[in-house]
């Protein structure tokens, strides 16, 4: 992650980002210090949506 | 996985780097008490070479290693009744930096109003000698609630431990690893020591963990097989103190486990220890300090006991973790929790601010928030405590076994 997803400001040097796992989806941390926006992005293997009943 | 740069920043204490700027903010433990005395002795701390002693008067002094004379180490001084003097020409020199005194230069030359020791303001609390070597004025030395009760004993457990300091706090925000590296990992070594029973305590399964940053660190809570979140675990929790101590323990035990950055890659670990039943412990003279070994004697590390369990898997993970080849899942959210809040206080501090933790203002003491019945039960988590931690190195330890007066359990 380069970007801040929230203000778009360049994640440099002061800002956090960190990749974990869940299952086959990295999910990356990112916390940027020009607009203290955490958030996690999610870099999905797979787009599952649940069918409702019908 | 972190990448190198961000591992750098995370680990990095010396001066000038921002987690070296954020730590300076703090105050420090330096020294026990019995360091401080009229013999200088050589400390090390976020990088820097220090020596710590006593003068006759009774003032402690902390100052930069070498002598601003020649170079030479001013641990090889003698303390006299004002200051500390150096054994190489004898300068003398106070415990606020001022020289004193320059023996071998002409009587009426102000020479020594011109040269100064660094020096740092160091306190005592608890037994512990404190010190601050950031920009003055320092912030309030805080007096976290088990350095100052007066109706409870206490003992100082310590070790240097080979790598960086940050590896052992990312434990402290690792609720899982206990019912594996103590619970399973130390049940197994039982048995192959021929113990018929697995710990009790700690093998419990982990149904949930939260983590919530306020006001003194990152509060962990936790909810157990068998356990509600009407359990203290969940509804007390413990704290994670900002941005070097565990709070851990139950009722009547409370413990710090203080991480102490000597450089980037050793670290300065404290178990301090409070014992206080109900209606509180009677006076105690002194503190007992102990040292913690690290290794057998035929050189293998002490992995029969909670906290040596917990050594190894902190040194075993390098001198300084290599971040860019692990995998965290979300079983490490409290870690990836910690290493934020890291990045956040050194960008406050970056900008100018107060980091979190930082107190200006007088006070008493500060109360932190722990569960009393720590893993369902006080009384079961002592017993376990006191048999499976560095408290078993304690030179009061039958005595601490005495004051509460626990039931020996089934399982020793």
């Amino acid at each position: 992650m380069r970007f801040c997803p929230g203000c778009g400001a360049a994640l440099g040097e002061a800002a956090f980002v960190q990749e974990y796992w869940v299952a086959a989806d990295r999910h990356v941390v990112c916390w940027c210090p020009a607009c203290s926006v955490m958030c996690t992005v999610v870099l999905a293997a797979a787009l599952v949506g649940t069918e409702p009943e019908h | 996985m972190l990448s190198a740069e961000k591992n750098e920043r995370l680990t990095r204490v010396g001066p000038g780097t921002p987690m070296g700027e954020l730590l300076r903010r703090y105050w420090w433990p330096v020294a026990t008490h019995d360091m401080a005395t009229r013999v200088p002795v050589k400390r090390r701390l976020l990088g820097e070479d220090l020596v710590l002693f006593r003068d006759g008067s009774g003032t402690v002094g902390l100052l930069a290693e070498q002598c601003p004379h020649r170079r030479a180490a001013l641990w090889l001084g003698c303390t006299e009744e004002e200051g500390l003097r150096c054994g190489y020409h004898g300068w003398r020199f106070s415990a606020t930096g001022e020289c004193l005194e320059q023996p071998g230069e002409p009587a009426d030359s102000t020479f020594k109003n011109r040269i100064r020791a660094t020096a740092y303001p160091v306190q005592e609390l608890g037994g512990l000698v404190f010190a601050y070597l950031g920009p003055l004025p320092a912030p309030e030395l805080p007096r976290y609630d088990l350095f100052v009760w007066d109706d409870a004993w206490r003992d100082i457990g310590h070790a240097e431990l080979p790598c960086n300091f940050v590896q052992i706090m990312e434990n402290s925000v690792d609720p899982y690893h206990v019912e594996w590296l103590h619970g399973r990992y130390g049940s197994f070594l039982r048995e192959l020591g021929g113990a018929a029973a697995p710990l009790p305590v700690v093998t419990k399964k982990h149904v949930k963990v939260a983590f919530e940053v306020f006001e003194h660190g990152i509060l962990k809570r936790r909810v157990l097989e068998g356990h509600t979140e009407e359990d203290e675990d969940w509804k007390v929790g413990h704290p994670l103190v900002f941005p070097h101590m565990l709070r851990v323990g139950a009722a009547g035990l409370a413990t710090f486990q203080i991480r102490v950055p000597i450089d980037d890659e050793n670290t300065w670990h404290v178990w301090y220890q409070t014992y206080r039943p109900d209606g509180g412990a009677p006076p105690q003279s002194s503190i007992p300090v102990y040292e913690i070994p690290l290794v057998d004697e035929r050189g293998e590390y002490l992995r029969d006991y909670v906290d040596g369990q917990d050594i190894v898997a902190w040194i075993t993970q390098g001198r300084i973790s290599d971040r860019t080849k692990e995998h965290l899942g979300r079983s490490d959210l409290g870690v990836i929790m910690l290493r934020k809040l890291y990045a956040e206080q050194m960008d406050a501090v970056a900008r100018g601010e107060d980091p979190l933790c930082t107190y200006r203002e007088p006070h008493d003491v500060i109360d932190l928030p722990m569960e009393r019945d720590k893993f369902g039960s006080a009384v079961e988590f002592r017993q376990l405590w006191t048999r499976e931690s560095s408290v078993r190195y304690s030179p009061i330890r039958d005595q601490v076994l005495e004051l509460f007066g626990d039931p020996v359990p089934a399982w020793t």
